[in-house]
């Protein structure tokens, strides 16, 4: 069977950084092959390149033992070649059917060339139709949801007569179900004959679905597994280059009877309704759920920078409903956002400037001037308490690697001492390493008697971190979990059971 | 990366080379001054007739300086003001109608004038954020109502002929606070330059403010998620850019002696030029008052050059130009670091790169 | 911010853009009866054909801003270049005969010429196209200055006076009012059911994934700008024959950078690119023509034009984020 993919000897340097060192790897029909490996260890470059959006610095592609060059996006889809990227890019103004055929829409015979509407809609159903997706072909590109579109760009593929599939960490903006339904494409894809590849830091998923594993560190693949020889731990200490220990549930609750945080019947009339909880000093309360079911919604509500519709939020005690996030900062509520890049720092920012402004009266004025000895101080005492790896304090975020900038991010907003943080997704991003170091972090804020609300997708998060959950299912709380009954299971089942149409307890 | 030296961590002190309010591109700026004012000093007669002469050209510039400052506030948000000239040509003609109708005392007039300034500031940033209008089509509907409104104000015969003491502001020097040694050297214009260049420097280096509006600039939802009210940011900046604008129109008026209701149309392309010019980067976030300071100089003593050796005011005007694509487009060829969808697909366009000899 | 509001779910009715069109008409049919009732002189055909000629100018310089709205970009030299063309083909005609067709070839080879520059600094050079196109507006300007040195068309040959004024064939419709109906057309296909344009909008909706779908990006966008200074010159043409004038502030005079933008986008282009409508934009230029010239019936000063349009342009824009937000 044709669409053997190689790759021979591939590096990549941007500059003088070298991010691929020399990677062989050979992609065959019929598999699944998952590329692990931390942040910054090449995957996404080595992916870019096999699907011609970068050039490698050296080495060599072959496409069934023929030499391959690829020059454009577009060179690599006439060789059957396709990246399925993780948060497909949106032509939002075009139906679904267009975007499925921008760049090759069928035209009529005659001499106007005109685009023939029938047969391009006609196409995309059909292509929609053989993976079984009932996504309506007229609606405009912006009404589809990031798993929706994911699954557009796979018909896409196929449309194109691409037979190289590569995912580009397709599942971590999906849900459980979205997953699922995804694996279920891919399995089809690969009982088709299909050459498949995919990113994926989730363990438990690469396990499910791969036939074999890639592991990359450093720009140099150091393992290939195949699938008979799976070890989860051997995977692990390959991708870090050390042995990992075992993560266990965190036994002592550092909760103190003093209520930080309380939240009565809030409602933002559109998103969430009637959630109320409350958090006390040192206590880590989570809350899971599918991606979409509103916890983000939750948390910017109380946090202040989107407006509630109904109910009351109480910070010590004292109500705060109603105010901006500007003024809930100086309460001592702070928010990590979701979306590091976007909101939660300022990436050509430098670290210094980027921990001092979370809250910029913190530095001294000289004549109305921030002073620099004090930001100096500020920065470098946040820099050793939450080991942020840098070159100085005036590298911007930017030239950082990702579980480093959210060290950042924590330590901008950790340092204004607050009494109530929220984490969303706190360690969305981060390799594995940063990860539990992270998680120390989180314990240790605990006991130092903050309060803590943490938003997570995984729930091997929750279970590690929290005293309790609270599960949300479309914006509504729908169970609670504590102590010896917080376990993976326990928790993806109560919103799981929830999402069922028996559960009933979503209406 | 992370994992590997988890215990060398804290070994390392970290170093902390502060950004330095002048870095490659304003040492090039200065460069490229130094070879305008020598070059012209050398190659066309009477640019260069005794220091006072060369202090006494900046005169015909400076307006276009201060404009550029209160503008460079304005594009670090992200933003741009098309208004500036029309708000310099209203404010000017409201100002001289206040004191030749109205009797108010010049000063008093001017005052006003940049307060008038100020509010349609306001009135550009009100429609940016409460109608959720672009700044750059927003700017350009109001430098419309703005600019009929100086031509309406300013009636057939607008006032002329002020106070000895107020085109002392455009065209006189600085006499007795200084050594007598510079008596007559000095411009009073230079000087007010000169204060407000200092003053916006450490505004946007070292302020707070500066602060955020930089990274309101960078990234307007970071700032937000940051706690930062970045209206209030927006607002502030845009009032600036308004109050400056005014300010250069009340020192044209006084240059001039006169005002027009279309005065103010020539500050805009040069402003925006010597503001791009200066390094800051149309995108938002990136940039110096430094650069924009040099700036001014070298395209203020490029055009009196280029207008002392006989080119008219339009070829002058079509070198601005120019030199503003050129800058640009320079920038872009040699410092692709930049933000934007542009540059992304620049870096696109710019494949294949050539193979690098890199044996790992 | 008004880009992220436009592409709320809400946008999606089709029925919005019909609407737009009807609304169009309707509005201009009031304000012309409106004004007719006052002063009956409005209706009369020779105004009605004076309204109609007036707009086609417009038109055809709006519907290049269209094209390159749709992708997401803005070209203000489109005022000069239109002054330019209508500068160097009337002098030519005036002073050496140059026969019309000579013209036609002059005005378009300028307009293709001069709009890829604009295309190659803003695709290629990665210059924002507003900095851009207020950079070769000072350009193009200065050409035209250089070139009049100081002389001005006042007289054009007849053949230029018929081809601006008369119909063909002994038709009562103007030769400009036809040619515009066809370069509507063509637009109106080529934004609809061309290859082309459905790339133009494709790459004002997300020009990266444009890119990465194979469409040749940078071209494109270099076309559409010469498409713009093509039909901004020919319109340049157009207007030295029906008028028989042009000075050195034809176009930036009377601000047609600011009109083609406000027709444009009170036709329903939405100025976050991704989204045109050819026709939008050609009623929305015969209802400005219409409104300016009602302002001079009803004896309004006419330092408060220019007022009136900017006013235009910021309540289309809002109007435009509004309908299609549907939020705010």
């Amino acid at each position: 069977m044709p669409g053997l993919y190689a790759a021979q000897g591939i590096r990549k340097s941007y500059g003088t950084v070298q991010v691929l060192k020399g990677v062989s790897l050979d992609l065959k029909p019929g598999r699944m092959v998952t590329i692990m490996g931390e942040n910054g260890a090449g995957k996404s470059t080595l992916f870019k390149i096999l699907a011609g959006q970068v050039p490698p610095s050296g080495g060599t592609l072959s496409l069934d033992g023929a030499p391959l060059a690829l020059a454009s996006p577009s060179a690599a889809h006439a060789r059957g070649i396709y990246l399925v990227p993780q948060e497909p890019a949106l032509l939002p103004e075009l139906s679904v059917a267009e975007t499925m055929f921008v760049g090759a829409l069928p035209t009529r015979r005659g001499p106007l060339g005109r685009v023939d509407w029938t047969a391009m809609r006609a196409r995309a159903r059909a292509a929609l139709d053989a993976l079984e997706l009932p996504i309506a072909v007229d609606r405009p590109a912006r009404t589809l949801s990031i798993a929706q579109q994911q699954q557009v760009e796979c018909a896409k593929a196929l449309l194109r007569g691409c037979r190289i599939i590569l995912f580009d960490e397709p599942t971590s903006p999906l849900t459980s179900h979205e997953v699922e339904h995804l694996f279920s494409i891919i399995r089809r894809l690969r009982a088709d004959g299909c050459t498949l590849s995919f990113i994926s830091h989730r363990m438990d998923e690469v396990l499910e679905i791969s036939d074999e594993v890639a592991v990359l560190r450093d720009g140099l693949l150091v393992d290939v597994v195949d699938r008979p020889s799976f070890d989860r731990t051997r995977l692990l200490s390959q991708m870090v280059g050390r042995p990992m220990k075992a993560v266990p549930r965190r036994s002592v609750s550092n909760a103190r009877d003093e209520v930080a945080l309380e939240v009565r019947g809030l409602s933002d009339g559109a998103r969430f309704h009637d959630v109320g909880f409350s958090l006390r000093r040192g206590e880590v309360l989570g809350l899971a759920g599918l991606v979409g079911a509103g916890r983000t919604e939750i948390a910017e509500t109380v946090f202040g920078i989107r407006p509630a519709a109904a109910g009351e939020v109480r910070l010590g005690g004292e109500t705060v409903t109603g105010l901006d996030c500007h003024a809930m900062i100086r309460k001592g509520l702070v928010y990590v956002p979701e979306d590091r890049a976007r909101h939660g720092a300022v990436l050509p920012m430098t670290i210094t400037e980027n921990v001092t402004s979370g809250l910029l009266e913190r530095v001294r004025r000289r004549a109305g001037l921030l002073s620099a000895r004090d930001e100096t101080r500020i920065s470098a005492s946040a820099v050793r308490d939450f080991r942020v790896r840098c070159a100085g304090l005036d590298q911007t975020l930017r030239e950082l690697s990702g579980g480093n900038q959210q060290k950042v991010v924590f330590a901008k907003w950790m340092t204004t001492g607050p009494r109530v943080a929220i984490l969303d997704e706190p360690t969305r991003g981060v390799d594995v390493g940063a990860k539990e170091e992270i998680y120390e972090m989180i314990d240790a804020m605990a006991r130092d008697g903050m309060a803590l609300l943490v938003i997570s997708s995984e729930s091997e998060e929750l279970v590690r971190l929290c005293d309790r959950i609270l599960s949300v299912y479309e914006g509504r709380i729908v169970a609670e979990l504590s102590g010896a009954g917080i376990t993976p299971a326990a928790v993806a089942r109560s919103y799981l059971t929830a999402a069922a149409p028996s559960g009933g307890v979503a209406a | 990366m992370d994992m590997r030296a988890p215990a060398n961590a804290n070994a390392v002190t970290p170093r902390n080379r502060r950004r330095l309010p002048v870095g490659g591109w304003e040492l090039a700026l200065t460069g490229l001054l130094a070879a305008v004012v020598v070059g012209f000093g050398a190659a066309a007669p009477g640019f260069y007739t005794g220091p006072a002469s060369l202090l006494g050209l900046t005169e015909n510039f400076l307006p276009f300086g201060l404009v550029a400052l209160g503008l460079s506030l304005v594009i670090l948000t992200g933003g741009i003001d098309l208004s500036v000239g029309a708000v310099a040509s209203l404010s000017a003609v409201l100002a001289a109608q206040l004191w030749s109708r109205f009797g108010v005392d010049i000063w008093a007039a001017a005052a006003v004038g940049v307060a008038l300034g100020g509010v349609l500031g306001l009135v550009n940033a009100g429609v940016i954020l409460r109608l959720g209008i672009e700044p750059l089509i927003a700017t350009l509907g109001t430098s419309f109502l703005y600019g009929s409104a100086a031509v309406a104000a300013a009636g057939a015969e607008p006032p002329s002929g002020f106070p000895g003491g107020f085109t002392a502001l455009g065209t006189g020097t600085v006499d007795g606070v200084l050594p007598a040694s510079l008596a007559g050297l000095v411009p009073i214009q230079l000087v007010v330059f000169a204060a407000f260049a200092v003053l916006f420097s450490a505004l946007v280096a070292r302020s707070p403010f500066g602060r955020v509006l930089v990274m309101v600039g960078y990234s307007p939802d970071a700032a937000r998620y940051s706690g930062i009210r970045t209206g209030r940011v927006l607002v502030t900046a845009y009032a600036v850019s308004g109050a400056m604008a005014s300010l250069a129109g009340l020192v044209l008026a006084s240059y001039y002696d006169a005002v027009r209701p279309d005065m103010g149309d020539v500050l805009l392309l040069t402003a925006i030029t010597m503001v791009v010019l200066g390094g800051v980067s149309i995108f938002g976030g990136e940039g110096t008052v430094a650069g924009v300071v040099v700036s001014v100089l070298v395209l203020g003593f490029l055009r009196q050059g280029m207008l002392i050796a006989g080119f008219s005011d339009m070829v002058t005007t079509m070198l601005t130009g120019a030199i503003l694509l050129a800058s640009i487009a320079v920038k872009n060829l040699f410092n692709r670091r930049g933000t934007g969808l542009a540059n992304q697909i620049w870096a696109m366009i710019r494949r294949p790169e050539p193979p690098r000899a890199n044996p790992s | 911010m008004s880009a992220a509001a436009a592409r709320s779910p809400a946008a999606s009715r089709p029925s919005w853009r019909e609407r737009r069109e009807l609304v169009l008409v309707a509005v201009t049919a009031a304000s012309a009866g409106v004004v007719g009732l006052v002063n009956p002189g409005f209706l009369t055909f020779e105004n009605l054909r004076f309204v109609a000629l007036n707009s086609v100018v417009l038109s055809i310089v709006a519907l290049g801003q269209t094209l390159v709205i749709a992708m997401r970009g803005i070209d203000l030299s489109v005022a000069p270049l239109m002054g330019l063309s209508a500068m160097v083909c009337g002098l030519l005609a005036q002073s050496h005969g140059l026969p019309l067709w000579g013209a036609v070839g002059i005005a378009l080879a300028l307009g293709l010429a001069l709009g890829t520059l604009n295309g190659v600094l803003v695709a290629a050079l990665n210059i924002p196209p507003i900095i851009t196109t207020l950079g070769t507006y000072s350009l193009f300007g200065g050409l035209t200055f250089l070139y009049s040195d100081g002389t001005q068309v006042d007289q054009v040959p007849p053949a230029y006076a018929a081809f601006g004024n008369a119909g063909p064939l002994g038709l009562p419709v103007p030769t400009p009012v036809l040619v515009l109906v066809l370069v509507t057309a063509a637009c109106w296909f080529a934004l609809n059911h061309s290859r082309f344009g459905r790339a133009v909008l494709a790459v004002g909706n997300n020009a990266a994934a444009a890119y990465n779908a194979g469409l040749r990006v940078t071209a494109i966008r270099i076309q559409v700008y010469a498409l713009s200074g093509l039909l901004a010159c020919f319109s340049g043409l157009v207007f030295v024959c029906y008028t028989g004038s042009a000075t050195v502030t034809t176009g930036t005079g009377d601000h047609v950078e600011l009109q083609s933008i406000a027709v444009a986008l009170v036709g329903g282009t939405l100025i976050a690119g991704g989204r045109a409508n050819v026709v939008g934009t050609v009623l929305a230029s015969l209802f400005l023509s219409t409104v300016l010239t009602a302002l001079v019936f009803l004896q309004v000063p006419p330092i408060w034009y220019s007022a009136g349009e900017g006013l235009m342009i910021l309540v289309a824009v809002r109007g435009g984020t509004r309908r299609a937000g549907g939020t705010a």
